[in-house]
């Protein structure tokens, strides 16, 4: 400041030119604002953990390949999940809580579309005690599994049963809902990375069990693929067919020729598939499950759409017979149920009303009442109730529809995940439960491999993020919105072959889609923090991902963390 | 040019003679109607300027303030409760040694409630270091803005002149509007020599040290004494080019007075009339007028008393505690007089009663029949 002492001269005012940042305002607060990072809601609804948050914004940032690259630390089938997952992330979406979900199945599908390189740059990490570990089973989870195990630098050896490999995603899947073309692109992927199959290897038969415990680990996988009969007079009669055989044929292009009328017993997804499929042969199809709709294990998008297809639905009812009619016809005797009381699972048990039937007659009846394991191979001590349940301590682990736990895709995927993060930490003679306590994606079972392997390069892991609730999002700053739909072919072009049903999402249907996502305790770059900030004190790099705050001039007001819509900065007080 | 117009309308003519591009205002009574006039002149366009209206009278000095700094003419009218709400403003705008002229209408002030006229609200800024000048009518009015500009723009220091509610702001009289050309010759455009430069920009009156403060402050203190001297040569200019002159103080039959009456505003005009009457009786009485109060011209009023030895002032006002405010200072300015005149004070028209001739015959009576000093305010109230 330039002073001159006669008041007639020209600075009769002090005029700074130097700058004000030499004041250190920061030592003035007693609070200051930190970065907490929180789980979403969806990522610990998905089984395979998923950091949903991350891959909307990427898909929201025009950075798809990137997007794609975010799912796949967690999970190898982002465009198989993307078609056929039951989406558990949707019902626990906070959006939902505010106008409707976003999106998320809809976009997985999308991303791993949009991505220019469905094959990215994931090599496997070095690792100087690789190990040899055999994969009974080329489904979802021991796919998955080999891909984790690969990833981790282990020299895996999958033996698949079939002529190929996919598991339920080949053979149980009906191409109207999972195209073959995207079932092979996503295989690819896996074998991308330096795993070996063998195809047309049963074990039991071509390779003995023993032959297996050569191996450091073995994951069994071998899925669900006995179908469970009837057990009612009349049952192998010609014109019935096993649900599971039936799709199989489907899923091999062979010709199946059906009558007029159809009807499929069974209330599951393999139900749905099986009766919706049975209409594009063009029979007519009624489904009979013993329960109502309500009791349905299927989950809810193929019933309706099994439903909007023209599947006719009989409910309470439960085949007790079926005799041949003169016309080559079958007759099939019905037992009239009703709900009373729960069984051993707590859902609603049907018994039978007493004295009072329903005969219906049809060309055809498909039976889909259940799938069990084929356990014939399997040594009696990792038998339990019907499924595979191994010993803890044993090189031996497993996973999918063998063991214990849902049947669904995304769960199949997860058990391989969590069995080759268990492999590696068991070949390395590392605890389990602690670990697996630090990589938790939330509390319903998931766990990330990304967490695992910092943890891994690191030597040690960091504690898990608590869950973000929908009380601590800041609905203020999001206007409402519709969620988007994906566009279906229209219905009587879609009944004429098996071309894929659902249409995925435009571009800009995308871009909608993602930004509606609240982005739970994930910074987005809003820069909401960065305009309310009285003080100029934030500095945003959205492309370096980094986020400082100027201590030396944040007063600590506190403004950023009530502006923050999602969660993601909080005030601690200086000790 | 003659035209018949409210003091308020006076003042506003005056604004838009002085070619005043930026003004900041909030309306209240009985400053209402400058605003309204200055505001259908903007949209008109017949004022070349720009109006703010603010939500405050607080955000209207600011803004006067700042775009003072910018180096423009500003303008902004208030009254009482208003001209309380920019009080740190006022003590901003000086600091900021900024040219701003204000007209504030001397109204009383709340609690209770009322808007007639008082001269407390003006008088209870007068630590703020701005310029202040009583108006005795909407002629003076008219022309202490014009006056003003000048003085405050070679003093650095803000300006407000006050008129009283009512009976010198919505009184009709005639008045003398100068021509647009005399004005301009009068007074040349303002050249801020502090202005925010965008090629150096900087931080305007930043924190400073205490010593730096104490300077700042010395250096105000200097310009507002050249205010005297300046006001007197400006108001000696005035009429030379318009015809009309004030002074700063103006004495009316003082020379051979015994007792001398001191008012401000519209209260002298009244007093010629009660001072020409009393004369008529043959009592020696005098009237001092005092237009400039910051700064108390000292020198000009220990020279026009001279020499006498009763005086009693006249105070529209009362500082709770402290008796009338003119009083007050000029007590204080007579302090070291050889004369020790007995200098009584009076208080009348608090609230905006009515002071009539009648009313100030009575105080000169009274002055004229004390001998003893008396400390205390007499206040004068009808029975």
């Amino acid at each position: 400041m330039e002073i001159k002492c006669d008041f007639s001269s020209e600075f009769v005012i002090p005029i700074s030119y130097g700058s004000t940042e030499v004041i250190e305002t920061g030592k003035w607060g007693f609070q200051k604002p930190e970065t907490a990072f929180m789980t979403a809601r969806c990522q610990e609804a998905c089984p395979a953990g998923i950091n949903i948050p991350q891959f909307l914004y990427l898909a929201n940032e025009g950075k798809p390949d990137e997007a794609l690259l975010t799912i796949l630390k967690e999970n190898p089938f982002p465009g198989i999940c993307g078609r056929v997952c039951f989406h558990p992330c949707e019902a626990d979406c906070n959006r939902a809580d505010y106008d409707e979900s976003v999106s998320i199945h809809a976009m997985e599908r999308y991303v791993s579309h949009a991505a220019s390189n469905h094959l990215p740059d994931l090599k496997p990490m070095w690792n100087k005690d690789s190990k040899k570990v055999a994969i009974v089973g080329a489904g979802p989870a021991g796919l998955s599994c080999a891909y984790f195990l690969a990833l981790t630098g282990h020299q895996v050896t999958i033996f698949e049963a079939k002529k190929e490999p996919g598991g339920v995603m080949r053979w149980g899947i009906p191409e109207y809902r999972l195209p073959k073309s995207v079932l092979k692109r996503e295989i690819q992927r896996i074998f991308h990375l330096p795993i070996e199959i063998k195809t047309g290897i049963q074990v039991g038969k071509a390779l003995s069990f023993d032959e297996l415990k050569r191996y450091d680990a073995v994951f069994l996988s071998p899925g669900a693929g006995l179908s469970v009969p009837l057990s009612i007079e009349g049952e192998d009669l010609k014109w019935i067919l096993r649900g599971g055989d039936f799709l199989e044929r489907i899923n091999s292009r062979d010709k199946a020729i059906l009558g007029k009328e159809t009807i499929v017993i069974g209330g599951g997804n393999t139900a749905m598939d099986v009766a919706r499929s049975v209409l594009r042969l063009g029979s007519k199809v009624t489904v009979a499950y013993r329960r109502t709709r309500g009791e349905m294990p299927a989950i809810q998008d193929e019933i309706v759409e099994a439903e909007e297809e023209g599947a006719r639905f009989e409910f309470l009812i439960q085949p007790i017979k079926i005799g041949l009619l003169k016309n080559k016809r079958l007759a099939v005797k019905f037992q009239r149920m009703k709900l009373s009381g729960l069984d051993q699972s707590n859902r609603p048990k049907a018994i039978p009303i007493k004295g009072k039937f329903l005969t219906l007659e049809t060309d055809h009846l498909i039976t889909a009442v259940g799938e069990r394991v084929d356990l014939s191979w399997i040594p009696q001590d990792l038998i339990k109730n019907g499924l595979i349940d191994v010993n803890p301590f044993h090189k031996i682990f497993s996973g999918g529809d063998a063991v214990d736990q849902p049947r669904t895709i995304v769960t199949a995927i997860s058990s391989g995940k969590r069995a080759a993060i268990s492999i590696d930490l068991r070949l390395r003679g590392e605890s389990l439960d602690k670990v697996f306590s630090k990589i938790k994606v939330g509390n319903k079972g998931s766990v990330s491999m990304e967490d695992y392997i910092l943890g891994r390069n690191e030597g040690e892991w960091s504690e898990p993020k608590s869950i973000i609730s929908y009380q601590q999002i800041n609905t203020l700053y999001f206007e409402h919105s519709k969620r988007m739909e994906m566009r279906k072919l229209d219905r009587n072009k879609a009944l004429r072959s098996f071309s894929e049903v659902n249409m995925g999402f435009t571009s800009d249907e995308a871009k909608i889609s993602a930004s509606r996502c609240f982005s739970c305790g994930t910074c987005n770059y809003c820069y909401n923090c960065y305009f309310f900030c009285p003080e100029g004190v934030i500095l945003l790099d959205p492309l370096h991902q980094t986020k400082t705050v100027d201590l030396e001039h944040c007063k600590g007001c506190g403004t950023c963390a009530k502006v923050c819509p999602r969660y993601v900065v909080l005030m601690k007080e200086l000790s | 040019m003659r035209e018949f117009m409210t003091g308020n309308h006076a003042v506003a003519h005056a604004v838009k003679l002085c070619r005043t591009p930026l003004i900041a205002a909030y309306p209240i009574t009985p400053q209402t109607p400058i605003y309204e006039k200055l505001s259908e002149w903007e949209a008109s366009g017949e004022l070349k300027g720009i109006m703010m209206r603010t939500e405050s009278e607080h955000s209207a000095m600011a803004s006067c303030i700042a775009a003072s700094l910018t180096g423009v003419r500003t303008f902004t009218a208030t009254s009482s409760q208003g001209l309380a709400l920019m009080h740190e403003m006022l003590h901003f705008a000086a600091g900021c040694r900024t040219p701003v002229v204000m007209a504030n209408v001397n109204r009383l002030l709340a609690a209770p409630w009322g808007f007639w006229a008082d001269q407390l609200d003006s008088l209870s800024q007068r630590d703020t270091g701005w310029i202040q000048f009583y108006c005795e009518n909407g002629q003076e009015a008219l022309d202490t803005v014009i006056q003003s500009y000048k003085i405050a723009e070679q003093v650095y220091l803000p300006a407000m002149l006050s008129l009283e509610a009512f009976f010198v702001s919505h009184f009709m009289e005639v008045v003398d509007l100068p021509e647009q050309e005399q004005v301009d010759r009068f007074l040349p455009p303002l050249d801020l020599l502090h202005k925010f430069d965008i090629d150096k920009p900087g931080f305007f009156v930043p924190v400073v040290s205490s010593e730096l403060y104490r300077k700042y402050k010395h250096m105000a203190q200097g310009s507002m004494d050249s205010a005297k001297e300046i006001a007197t040569r400006v108001d000696q200019e005035f009429k030379k080019e318009f015809g009309r002159g004030y002074g700063i103080v103006e004495p009316f039959m003082v020379d051979d007075a015994e007792t001398v009456m001191v008012t401000a505003g519209s209260i002298t005009s009244t007093a010629r009339v009660a001072v020409r009457a009393l004369r008529e009786e043959g009592h020696r009485i005098g009237l001092l007028k005092l237009r400039l109060f910051r700064p108390f011209p000292v020198e000009a009023l220990q020279q026009a008393l001279r020499g006498k030895k009763k005086i009693a002032v006249i105070d529209r006002n009362i500082s709770l505690g402290g008796g009338g405010i003119f009083c007050q200072e000029l007590r204080a300015a007579l302090v070291h007089s050889s004369d020790h005149p007995l200098i009584y004070s009076y208080i009348a028209g608090i609230g905006g009663t009515d002071v009539t001739p009648e009313v100030i015959q009575k105080i000169a009576m009274d002055a004229m029949n004390r001998f003893e000093p008396f400390d205390q305010p007499i206040w004068v109230m009808e029975d």
